[in-house]
């Protein structure tokens, strides 16, 4: 149904076309009745040919004059009234257009059927970005700079403009209406072949959920990547097996623990799931020691539970002292004041979280209670992304970004599956290891994160690697960082993982041998990807990369120089 | 009863028998068949289409697809009538007068077909 505002208009045209129609024929019959005569006074009518022909450029206000002949008086009181029945029909006919051109509906379906159109043209891997907040925004904007194109949809109209007026490098089609309605997810292109994966992540949970839901039961093949604030709404989606449930909750207080606990685990995994613009955190020292916590929201609450498990101490600080869960040594009064902190033993303190609701409030706190003890660890709540420069400008030690964080996390995991699996197993090594891995990998990137790649040794995306295994030659998985140009050089890129079906071999080491079928993840910087792609195809870089010489391809090349390749 | 669709019935109804009207008595006979019934055909041809237009069902499709055929017809049997009288001076021959006569039962037949559905459309809706 791709012509909806055709219907919608011809049905608005339908009375303004029915009167003018009605008009002519009473024109064009009028003429023909009424009685003239010719140049040599003989009596005659004007047939229906010759009274269409005046209608038609008296309607039209053009005005020809009396053709054939001069008219009689009668004939001349007709073309008075016809001139009047035709040019108002026409004025009736081009004012319904123009009111019509006009319509909010009318050009509301209008833009619909350009959505559709442009939904239905996409011929490649795209996402479906339901709500455009703060996370949908870095999530377009990332996936559009990953060269896919994007969905994007809205209930507010006003969302949707601002997106309109923005530059990306790949198309974006936005349209304002409500993600929950099934029917307008598909409208999206849900069911789409090319549809990737459906980010939820508006800010209702509810209408998350319900977007889970639906792409779950219409679209098996399709990812669901949802945001999910309450703890049951997320073990709702999970057990429907939605792909991805991010809870921004859960995802600080997980991150938090890793900064007091493992700051080296911290700063990577902080690092990798921050979206493209993230910096590594610089948490050297662990804040051990008792802690101070403004503010118990649902963040409030998680982070006390969490610090409280692992055995530190906290004073919480809190306005409202109704509030279900309050410990019972909490102060009451509102953070941003001294008095309130030197209460809750601000000068002993290594560290607080100043986690209301309110960014200035959350601002505030953070910098008195610098003021009362500078060797703080600090660490704040932003609710919504537009104080991101105040909050900047306070230098506190750890930021907690809900949109950061829930890009940032989907972000990572729709890369590659492999990600996912390699980050928990990296959080379990050794700190030094961690240390080594993302001083390695910030000096392949400059800083930025890196750039995830995964190899699958196989016919169709190795054919040279695979081709070079058949014929017997062993090929380490340090061929794969090898620069094919300066052998002696290294490609600015890590080989990560290594999943075989024997299991998956963390950072595997540089002698491993390569098997058919091993899928690899790596991460470097984005143009060692392209190279490395290059290499996969080519046997002769490839060659050259494991062996610093040319192997030369072809029989009769092999007799003439009477070489053999590599083998 | 729904006045719209009593309007809608009337002009395909009308279309249909005006059409008959003009296309009865001998096919090349001048004096059998009136111009004004063929403009009176061709105008509620006009009418009627625009009154399908912008009807989304199936049978509405069918229906707007026959009154264009419609339309088709009796423009073309129009133009044929006014270029032989008016821009060729051939006159109203009993060639001309059977080519006119016959667009005129094509656009017959398609006009049959639409009330043909109009009718199956009123009984499904009743049934």
């Amino acid at each position: 149904m791709g012509g909806t505002f055709l219907f919608v208009f011809f049905r608005r045209m339908r009375v303004p076309l029915v009167v003018l129609i009605s008009a002519y024929a009473i024109a064009t019959i009028g003429f023909t009745l009424m009685p003239g005569v010719d140049d040599e006074g003989n009596p005659w009518r004007l047939g229906l040919f010759e009274a269409f022909y005046v209608v038609s450029y008296t309607g039209s206000t053009i005005g020809f004059g009396e053709v054939p002949y001069a008219f009689s008086p009668a004939q001349r009181l007709w073309t008075m009234v016809s001139i009047y029945l035709t040019v108002i029909a026409w004025l009736f006919s081009i004012g319904t257009i123009i009111s019509l051109l006009q319509d909010p509906a009318f050009r509301r379906s209008l833009q619909r059927a350009r959505f559709r159109r442009a939904v239905g043209g996409i011929d490649q891997p795209f996402y479906l970005v339901c709500g455009y907040g703060d996370t949908g925004r870095l999530l377009t904007r990332a996936l559009t700079d990953r060269r896919h194109p994007v969905v994007v949809i809205d209930h507010n109209a006003d969302k949707i403009d601002a997106l309109s007026v923005q530059d990306f490098r790949m198309p974006v089609a936005a349209f304002a209406m409500d993600a929950r309605p099934p029917d307008n997810l598909l409208e999206s292109g849900m069911r789409s072949r090319w549809c990737m994966g459906v980010m939820a992540v508006t800010g209702d949970d509810k209408a998350n959920l319900k977007i889970a839901v639906a792409t779950r039961l219409l679209n098996k093949r399709c990812a669901v990547h949802a945001r999910a604030d309450l703890a049951g709404v997320a073990d709702n989606m999970r057990s429907f097996d939605t792909d991805d449930v991010v809870n921004p909750v859960t995802e600080y207080v997980h991150r938090m623990r890793l900064a007091i606990e493992r700051p080296a685990a911290f700063r990577l995994y902080h690092w990798l799931q921050s979206g493209p613009h993230a910096r590594i955190p610089d948490i050297r020292r662990p804040p051990r020691g008792p802690w101070i916590l403004a503010g118990f929201g649902r963040l409030g609450k998680a982070m006390h539970a969490m610090l409280v498990e692992i055995g530190i101490e906290v004073t919480v600080i809190e306005e409202d002292e109704t509030l279900a869960g309050l410990p019972s040594n909490f102060v009451n009064g509102r953070g941003t004041q001294a008095e309130t902190l030197k209460e809750a033993g601000i000068d002993r303190a290594v560290g607080i979280l100043a986690t209301t609701r309110d960014d200035v409030d959350n601002l505030s706190i953070l910098i008195t209670a610098r003021e009362l003890n500078p060797e703080l660890f600090t660490g704040v709540l932003e609710n919504g992304l537009s104080s991101h420069a105040m909050v900047r400008a306070a230098e506190p030690d750890l930021v907690a970004q809900p949109s950061t964080v829930i890009a940032g996390t989907i972000l990572s995991r729709i890369r590659s599956p492999l990600v996912q699996p390699f980050i928990e197993r990296m959080l379990d090594c050794e700190e030094d290891d961690i240390d080594a891995l993302l001083d390695r990998l910030s000096a392949h990137c400059r800083g930025s994160p890196p750039d995830f790649l995964t190899l699958r040794i196989s016919e169709r995306r190795a054919p040279a690697l695979v081709g070079l295994i058949n014929r017997g030659i062993a090929v380490p998985v340090s061929a794969l960082v090898n620069d094919p140009i300066g052998r002696e050089r290294a490609l600015p890129i890590e080989v990560l993982l290594l999943r075989r079906d024997s299991g998956d071999l963390l950072r595997p080491h540089g002698d491993t041998e390569l098997k058919i079928g091993d899928r690899v993840l790596m991460a470097g910087h984005p143009r060692a990807g392209r190279r490395l792609r290059a290499m996969l195809e080519n046997e002769n870089i490839l060659g050259r990369a494991l062996t610093g010489r040319e192997i030369h391809q072809g029989w009769l090349w092999q007799r003439l120089t009477g070489t053999r390749d590599l083998g | 009863m729904n006045m719209s669709k009593v309007v809608f019935g009337f002009f395909v109804l009308l279309a249909l028998t005006l059409n008959f009207g003009f296309f009865i008595g001998e096919i090349d006979n001048p004096d059998h068949h009136n111009v004004y019934e063929l403009f009176a055909a061709l105008v509620v041809g006009l009418i009627a289409t625009v009154m399908k237009l912008g009807e989304r069902s199936q049978m509405s499709a069918m229906l707007l697809a026959s009154s264009l055929v419609v339309d088709l017809h009796l423009v073309a049997a129009a133009l044929v009538w006014a270029i032989a009288v008016h821009v060729t001076d051939v006159g109203l021959t009993p060639a001309v007068m059977a080519t006119i006569v016959s667009l005129s039962g094509g656009a017959l037949l398609a006009n049959l077909l639409s009330v043909v559905l109009l009718t199956l459309e009123t009984a499904g809706f009743s049934r």
